[in-house]
């Protein structure tokens, strides 16, 4: 009984994972070209942000972090825009890349600062 | 001031290595002089860390900018609290707290079991191991008395940070952290020594239950900052950093559990030995997760100066309890079976088997990033979906597990007795249940039966308490003659308070969003929330706005302001706006950001949230029901006594 229990909770496990448990690619900006799919976006923001992430959307560029030939890709922005981000912050975004422009879910972003490591600030609980 | 703070980590170093050293080889060789005298060390260890601590709580406070550290996570205009603060802001402090609180448990937990010389003899070199540890990185690796020639002002504090909350989650969770050390040490130390029997269990008791509270009101706390200050509308994000103090917790909470069984019934000692390892490993990898960098960009695993030397360890430490345990295997098999399914080791059994199941599904989740990039080269994460499914797996079944484990028999219990026990708990959720699926509360499949198995647990344990009250002449009578038991039942009491609570303002939440113009309303569950404009606010080191909010339903009418600020040195922080609403012990959470550079329209965010308040109940409810289970007990003490005194008699050193 106990074994049969314990091997439930791992069949539970395996198939979860199995059918659901993917997850969500990591990706960087010189790594996202070419995935079509939903994905994560980790990069670090260069330039100056234009627009309104409450009308019409943010636009910014983000760069990979920390590689000596960063590669760029473009991104727009609906929602909550976290209190850190600004030129220079490292942020993640999540999203599907449409025709070179990476289009990221709204209110998704969550900024990460090398100092503190901040929570994520989303939309649900 | 700063090297007086060096020279004081360094002989700190030098008195727990010897405490390693020394402690070990007097162990060994069974050298009463020496044990002493390295138990001494330890001892001495923990003034000479308060002296490296108060030596960077001065500079702190003075703002003296030549310290590299307080130069980073403070500035002039920052107040004083939050400055002190600062002390646990950032690595090399996060560092030397672990160390103080670490020398603080041992040399107290030792000096408290010094007369039990045989227990606490390999006890001290198992502390003096973690503790070199600590103390090595903050000597030569990270070291918070670096100094640099007197620059401007500091870089200042995060102003997420500047909370009140912040002066106290951190510490608790420390000292939950550090505490898990406790009784991993005297577990270790019973196995070097080879007395495997439950004293290391009863020396540990409490230590293990005040670094589980100190663990758990720790986390609550975070979760409301989190709550107040980030202004998301929730509590809890299964973030990394979250995990990384759920699962210790979880491992400690089966802990709790599976030892009352070895306690009783003299079984499941393997299974403690590899709980408590679990734990505190788990605690370890909890600092390492939040301090090394592996989070802050999961691409750079090496990024900071310590993951490194943080994963050595930490390897070190799983191999020590693995080929320790293995070691002493033999001295660990017990001749106690388990006589019946249905029974309360059973019922134990199984909520080891479900707490320990969600705590490593929620450490593949933290690792998978790591995992997935190692096995097929790309970096993978889990989020929400795949937390959410194994809460409700593994959760509900505990759930239902607390109101029925308490009332099953010890060895064997028979059906017959069980129908009798649960005919009317049963009753009570059936009727619950019915009653709320007639109001529509199916919406959420998981949170109807949340709230049906709570009333279930609920409805049990306060047939306990009646029935116990009706035996022992009183409600005080009872709680003072069974502490650890009428304690647990109310920290149970307190996480069916938690589950209705997270049920509530998670799965009967409202979310609404909305740009408005001044004049403009917007409606969730009832509330009517019209805006009416802006209005600037200053603060010492700060300025900002506030969108004025009149907000009216449910017969009542207030005001909320919800805006931002922009801090002069640290940038701009959301200032969410909440009204708690006592009648549904439950909150209307606003948030409010600009549309625009030039305008005066905002988005407004609003999450009207049942019974969340009840979360925060439960914490002090939790606290409650520690101490009671926690308080020193006469009774216990002389039977202990007693039992041991016939038992094995001391040999040796």
């Amino acid at each position: 009984m106990i074994a049969l229990s314990v091997a439930a909770a791992l069949a539970i496990f395996v198939v979860y994972t199995a059918l659901a448990g993917n997850g969500v690619a990591d990706l960087s900006p010189s790594t996202v070209s070419g995935h079509a799919g939903y994905v994560s976006l980790v990069g670090k923001v260069v330039g100056r942000p234009q627009g309104n992430a409450y009308h019409g959307g943010l636009r910014f560029n983000l760069k990979d972090i920390g590689r000596a030939t960063p590669a760029r890709v473009a991104v727009v922005y609906h929602g909550s825009v976290p209190d850190q981000f600004k030129t220079g912050a490292d942020l993640v975004v999540q999203g599907k890349l449409r025709n070179g422009v990476f289009v990221a879910t709204r209110d998704s972003m969550i900024t990460k600062c090398p100092d503190h490591y901040t929570p994520a600030k989303s939309s649900n609980t | 001031m700063a090297p007086l703070g060096r020279a004081a980590l360094l002989l700190a170093f030098g008195l727990v290595l010897y405490a390693l050293v020394a402690g070990s080889y007097a162990a060994w060789k069974r050298r009463r002089r020496l044990a002493v005298s390295a138990q001494n060390a330890l001892l001495a260890a923990f003034p000479v860390t308060l002296i490296a601590a108060i030596v960077l709580v001065i500079a702190l406070g003075r703002r003296d900018m030549t310290f590299v550290y307080v130069w980073q996570h403070t500035s002039h205009r920052l107040p004083l609290g939050y400055a002190l603060s600062a002390f646990w802001g950032g690595q090399e402090g996060s560092l030397l707290l672990w160390l103080l609180v670490l020398t603080g448990y041992a040399a107290l937990a030792v000096w408290l079991n010094r007369r039990s010389r045989e227990l606490v003899a390999w006890t001290v070199p198992v502390f003096g191991l973690v503790a070199v540890f600590f103390a090595f990185m903050l000597c030569f690796v990270s070291s918070p008395f670096s100094v640099q020639p007197a620059p401007g002002d500091g870089r200042g504090m995060d102003p997420s940070l500047q909370n009140p909350y912040m002066l106290a989650h951190p510490p608790l969770l420390y000292l939950g952290y550090v505490g898990l050390t406790v009784p991993f040490a005297f577990a270790m130390g019973a196995l070097l020594s080879g007395r495997t029997d439950e004293r290391w269990i009863v020396a540990t008791r409490r230590w293990t239950l005040a670094a589980w509270t100190f663990l758990g009101v720790g986390q609550l706390i975070g979760a409301h900052w989190a709550y107040v200050e980030i202004g998301w509308g929730g509590y809890y994000a299964w973030d990394p950093v979250e995990n990384a103090a759920l699962m210790p917790w979880l491992a400690a909470t089966a802990f709790l559990h599976s030892v009352m069984i070895q306690e009783k019934r003299g079984m499941l000692k393997v299974w403690n030995m590899v709980l408590v390892a679990l734990a505190f490993n788990l605690s370890l990898f909890g600092t390492f997760l939040t301090r090394s960098g592996v989070l802050s960009s999961i691409h750079s695993f090496s990024k900071s100066s310590i993951g490194g030397w943080f994963l050595a360890f930490l390897g070190l430490m799983i191999a020590l309890s693995i080929a320790l345990i293995r070691w002493r295997l033999p001295l660990l098999r017990t001749k106690t079976k388990l006589e019946s399914l249905v029974s309360r080791e059973a019922s134990f059994l199984y909520n080891n088997l479900l707490l320990v199941a969600l705590c490593l599904t929620i450490l593949w989740g933290v690792l998978y990033p790591v995992l997935s990039d190692a096995v097929r080269g790309e970096s993978r994460s889990v989020s929400k979906p795949y937390y959410d499914f194994f809460l409700h797996t593994f959760g509900l079944p505990l759930l239902l597990l607390m109101g029925l484990g308490p009332l099953v028999a010890w060895r064997r219990a028979s059906l017959r007795s069980l129908g009798k026990t649960f005919v009317i708990p049963f009753a009570v959720a059936v009727a619950v249940g019915l009653a709320l699926l007639a109001l529509g509360f199916g919406s959420s499949w998981p949170g109807l039966l949340t709230y049906t198995f709570s009333a279930f647990v609920a409805a049990s344990i306060v047939l306990e308490f009646v029935r116990g009250r009706a035996a022992a002449g009183g409600l005080f009578r009872l709680i003072s003659r069974n502490r650890r038991r009428y304690g647990g039942y109310i920290v149970h009491a307190a996480v069916v308070l938690l589950a209705i609570g997270i049920a509530g303002s998670s799965a009967y939440q409202t979310q609404r969003e909305r740009i408005l113009r001044p004049g403009q309303s917007l409606q969730a569950a009832g509330y009517t929330l019209t805006y009416s404009g802006l209005h600037a606010v200053k603060g010492s080191n700060y300025t900002g706005f506030r969108a004025l909010l009149s907000v009216s339903g449910h017969g009542e009418q207030f005001r909320l302001s919800p805006g931002a600020n922009d801090y002069f040195i640290e940038g701009g922080h959301n200032e969410a706006a909440i009204y708690h609403d006592p009648r549904s012990i439950g909150d209307v959470f606003t948030t409010a950001a600009l549309a625009g550079k030039h305008t005066s329209n905002i988005d407004l965010k609003v999450f009207v949230k049942p019974l969340v308040n009840l979360i925060w109940v439960a914490g002090f409810v939790f606290v409650a029901g520690a101490l009671i289970a926690m308080w020193p007990d006469a009774v216990e003490q002389r039977r202990l006594a007693a039992r041991y005194a016939a038992g094995a008699a001391p040999a040796g050193i």
